[in-house]
């Protein structure tokens, strides 16, 4: 079965970014069954609100490791809408251009219902790119740990995508969202979201499917975080259908991606 | 085959799980390469007195010979001696499970002396339960830590001859923990970072650890897979997937 796996870090607190360290991913990755990677940034590196450098050298690691696998490793582009239209378009069209950037992926800069993401729709309209928020609920302790600023919680990422119906958006972290965040987003068409992160509750796949239908799930790891082997067993072990599994694993990231 | 040795029973009220009989709890691990596995009630989490829910679970697994009842005790009730007296008359029990973060209580209990006396005379292991799900995505109302590893250290240094497992523990909780003491095992199924195993096996032997799933709650599959494929010696593989388990428990 192949499998790609659509969020990855794979250069994490400056470790990683070695060759033989980037072979090594290469070759378990492939030992796995997974034949891309899509490599999001070491987006925490500079701390919750990079600066405009700061997030130019996030995406030039990218490129770095599609320069070693070109065939194997594609890059979304951090973008930090903070700091404004001109330097959000700026550096989207920058790894565009140079990376073939994907797609944009969002941290924990800001909350996703905040104003500045129209700069965010702005680039993701103008350069044809999904964008990936990072959404966890703010319900549990984590949410009371990090402000509500800085964290989205799955009711903010639905403000975004309602806000910009025809942005394509990838809801983050399945474990982290959890049933509720499921929910949120089942009405709106423009979202999907990806199974990263967290440990592998139960239930929560096959609810994804039967809510959202597998079209709308993307496998995702969240490497190095987590380990692939439980990340891709877990979509294994599913009580879904194998086609829903095939779809989850690698066919809809090939669609979005436009893989071969 | 493997031996799972941190599995439940019952109802868990925060996921619609698949509702399992012992009879097709024991397939589903089965077909997960799973031949036996130790198994506790999930409905004594909850309840002031867990006896109703192991009662209920010794009879549950009797037709099942592949599921070993291991009973969750409640030291800190006045009644933690007759718990164990009733255990022992129910079913033949190698260990007892304590949750205490679920059932509100620190390891510096005064009870916990004569307590764990009564567990070396009767030859029982201890199981202490760290979590059964990851705070950051807890039921809202919940609002539990994992028992703190600085509690566990600290019970371990005074029980220096107890040897418990520990289940549910996170990687970098497991890996201070090894730095401190020697007398613990401990299950993998709340450690995961990229080659979780090749990373444990830096700081403990594979002698002590054990594989554990916490199926129902988490992906048997995910977590078998862990172990299956993880980057170690097969030596090691058995170990922690079967033999560690064999003589920690006595199967
Ligand atoms: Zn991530």
């Amino acid at each position: 079965m192949r499998i790609f796996d659509i969020h990855t870090h794979p250069i994490l607190m400056g470790s990683g970014a070695k060759p033989e360290e980037i072979k090594q991913l290469y070759t378990e990755g492939k030992a796995l069954g997974i034949v891309g990677m899509n490599s999001l940034g070491d987006v925490s590196f500079y701390g919750h609100c990079p600066d405009a450098g700061q997030c130019a050298k996030i995406n030039d690691g990218n490129g770095h490791l599609q320069r070693l696998f070109p065939d194997f490793f594609t890059s979304f582009c951090h973008l930090n809408p903070t700091l404004g239209e001109r330097v959000v378009m700026k550096e989207a069209e920058r790894c565009v251009t140079n990376f073939n950037s994907k797609g944009i992926k969002l941290e924990k800069t800001n909350n996703a219902s905040a104003s500045c993401m129209k700069h965010i729709a702005k680039a993701a309209r103008e350069f044809n790119l999904p964008v990936l928020q990072h959404t966890w609920t703010v319900h549990g302790i984590a949410g009371r740990r990090v402000p509500r600023s800085i964290q989205s919680d799955p009711t903010d990422t639905a403000t975004f995508a309602r806000r910009h119906p025809e942005v394509k958006v990838i809801m983050a972290h399945l474990t982290g969202f959890g049933f509720r965040g499921i929910a949120e987003v089942k009405h709106l068409p423009n979202v999907s979201i990806d199974t990263s992160a967290g440990y592998p509750e139960e239930g929560l796949i096959e609810y994804a499917v039967e809510q959202l239908g597998a079209d709308r799930v993307y496998y995702g790891s969240d490497l190095p975080i987590r380990e692939q082997s439980v990340t891709i067993g877990r979509i294994l072990g599913a009580r879904i259908t194998p086609k829903d599994r095939q779809k989850i694993l690698y066919d809809n990231a090939a669609i979005l991606l436009g893989l071969n | 085959m493997h031996i799972d040795s941190n599995t439940y029973l019952g109802h868990w009220p925060f996921a619609p799980l698949p509702s399992y009989t012992a009879g097709k709890f024991a397939s589903h691990l089965t077909d997960h390469g799973i031949q036996q596995a130790l198994v506790s009630p999930l409905n004594a989490v909850f309840l002031p007195d867990p006896m109703p829910a192991n009662r209920k679970m010794f009879t549950a697994v009797k037709p099942t010979p592949a599921l070993i009842p291991v009973p969750i005790i409640n030291p800190t009730l006045g009644t933690w001696q007759d718990q164990i007296d009733e255990c022992l008359h129910l079913a033949p029990i190698r260990a007892v499970k304590i949750l205490p973060n679920y059932h509100n209580y620190r390891l510096t209990h005064r009870q916990f002396e004569p307590f764990m006396e009564t567990l070396a005379t009767n030859k029982l292991k201890l199981i202490l339960n760290v979590r059964l799900n990851d705070e950051r995505t807890q039921y809202f109302a919940l609002n539990l830590k994992g028992v703190p590893q600085t509690d566990i250290a600290k019970f371990l240094k005074h029980y220096p001859t107890s040897h418990p497992l520990l289940t549910g523990i996170f990687r970098p909780e497991l890996k201070q923990l090894a730095s401190q003491c020697e007398n613990f095992s401990a299950d993998i199924s709340f450690c995961e970072w990229r080659n979780t195993l090749v990373d444990l096996l830096t700081v403990l032997p594979p002698q002590r650890l054990l594989l554990g799933t916490c199926s129902p709650l988490l992906s048997t599959r995910g977590q078998v897979d862990k172990l299956n494929l993880a980057g170690i010696p097969k030596k090691s593989k058995t170990l922690i997937g079967s033999t560690n388990a064999k003589r920690f428990f006595h199967l």
